[in-house]
């Protein structure tokens, strides 16, 4: 005849009353046991049974516990939010119920325990009790707990290794950029000076120093300001005050102001009358302008840049595209990382921060940027996506 | 003694410290030449020979690494001073690993470059 499989095999029920050796055999082994705390509970939650691992794992002998409530087992808090009797019910409601937490021993320490809670019901189906199988975990949370606490400081150390690169690299990227117009600016300033004294100091000379001198005035300015634009941006305090705002004329605004050093139509513009987006002008203004001079940096003087400012279904898009040296694939990989200026762009001054500015101000607005790479495979191309709301 | 002409080459993509260290050099009387990079640079070597050549560290197109082994593959100014000017934090390494006869770390002193070239006219002569 078939097994059914929803009735309790044979051999699980084995031990019966019909059999009291088997019975001795079962009653000695849960009382043996000093792993698991083995315990019946009446269907109330009155402690009925005590084994050793019991006594071990919670302190009391079996004249203390048997008769008391299993709730003292439950931390003041647990009692109080009514868990032992919430579990009890799920114990009755499924058949088992399975817990994790803070038990109490009988001398008031706590421990860790992985309790099961097993409704036991007899042939006729009536709940008889509950038996309620308890392990220590303890030691094992403990390792747990420490091995977690390891990688946490693993993790930690290597963050603050990473960031004294990150600084490192700062300094020394940093010192290195502002050395080089403090330089110009010694020199030209000595070179007038030695020009005095030998009595070659004519009016072409001072002119030309004089704009030396203030041509490196201009470079330093630009680095203090791009190193205060990340501190500020660093510092979240900085709310954004986003109301609608015209990016076309946010663009052409940038255009002319670029247009002096550019040279005339080498920025060329493509864009609606108007683009409403939702964003703070002076941040939309930084962005495009750090664009268009990183554009107008990397590629030749007499090649064009060109900006499309196309209105999109809920946004708006800013594409800046150049004709210069491009971006390969190491250098888009990192692209709106702090410091992380291509290889092929060692030379260029700054302090490679831009664009880290750049995505930091429009992640700030909701919005999304991307270096492509055009498939000609000249120049870079740099688009932005502004939202039009102003949430 | 100095030599009746000395050649100096300024190697530097900084426009304002080329144009500028070349004024100071012809008013000591040398005859200067300045390049903007490495291949600037060689292209003068071609047929006229420097006694000191002031090389910047990171230069656009072909920087001075690029430059010295090139340099020496063309066996062009073999006998020229060689002074690497930089803003780099590890300046000395860097002319070390370009057998370069001194270094100067920006800024300077105009006096250091000034000194410095004559003295390395002096041992040359």
């Amino acid at each position: 005849m078939p097994s059914d499989p929803d009735r309790p095999s044979e051999t699980v029920t084995g031990a019966s009353a019909a059999d009291p050796a088997g019975d001795e055999i079962l009653r000695l082994l849960v009382d043996t046991v000093e792993d698991y705390a083995i315990f019946v509970l009446s269907p109330d939650g009155h402690i009925l049974t005590w084994n050793r691992g019991a006594k071990r794992a919670k302190g009391y002998t079996s004249g203390e516990i048997i008769g008391k409530h299993f709730s003292v087992f439950y931390t003041p808090e647990e009692r109080d939010a009514g868990r032992p009797a919430w579990l009890l019910g799920q114990a009755a409601e499924h058949g088992r119920v399975e817990d994790e937490g803070w038990r109490v021993r009988k001398d008031g320490t706590r421990f860790w325990a992985d309790v099961v809670l097993t409704a036991l019901r007899g042939t006729s189906g009536a709940l008889q009790g509950f038996a309620k199988i308890t392990r220590d975990l303890t030691e094992r949370r403990e390792a747990q707990e420490k091995e977690q606490r390891m990688l946490a400081e693993q993790r930690a150390r290597e963050e603050a290794e990473e960031a004294v690169k990150l600084r490192d690299r700062f300094l020394s990227i940093a010192s290195h950029e502002l050395k080089t117009p403090v330089a110009t600016l010694q020199l030209a300033a000595e070179n007038l000076l030695r020009a005095a004294d030998a009595g070659r100091l004519d009016e072409a000379r001072v002119l030309t120093g004089t704009h030396r001198i203030l041509k490196s005035t201009r470079r330093l300015t630009a680095l203090v300001d791009e190193l205060l634009d990340v501190s500020i941006l660093s510092r979240e305090q900085a709310p954004l005050v986003r109301t609608p705002t015209d990016i076309v004329a946010v663009v052409e605004e940038v255009v002319a102001r670029f247009a002096d050093a550019a040279g005339p139509n080498r920025i060329r513009v493509e864009a609606p009358a108007t683009a409403t987006v939702g964003g703070d002008p002076s941040r939309l203004d930084q962005v495009v302008t750090n664009l268009v001079d990183n554009a107008l940096k990397y590629s030749p003087a007499e090649e064009p840049v060109d900006i499309h400012v196309v209105d999109e279904p809920g946004r708006v898009s800013i594409t800046v595209a150049d004709r210069g040296i491009g971006l390969d694939e190491a250098t888009r990989a990192r692209l709106f990382e702090a410091f992380s200026r291509g290889a092929n762009a060692a030379h260029v001054p700054g302090l490679g921060l831009g664009l880290f500015i750049t995505h930091q101000i429009v992640a700030r607005h909701g919005g999304r940027i991307e270096g492509l790479a055009p498939p000609a495979g000249t120049g870079a191309v740099f688009r932005v996506w502004l939202p039009k709301d102003v949430q | 003694m100095r030599r009746a002409i000395t050649r100096v080459l300024v190697v530097e993509d900084d426009a304002i410290l080329r144009e500028t260290l070349a004024e100071v050099l012809v008013d000591e009387g040398h005859d200067v030449r300045s390049a903007a990079h490495g291949h600037e640079a060689l292209e003068h070597l071609d047929g006229w020979e420097p006694h000191v050549i002031l090389l910047d560290l990171m230069m656009p197109t072909m920087d001075a690494y690029a430059f010295r082994t090139r340099q020496r593959q063309l066996g062009l100014a073999a006998d020229a001073q060689t002074v690497v000017i930089s803003a780099a934090r590890n300046l000395e390494a860097a002319a070390v690993r370009l057998e370069a006869d001194g270094w100067i770390a920006k800024p300077f002193d105009l006096e250091q470059v000034v000194g410095l070239v004559d003295r390395l006219l002096e041992r040359a002569s």
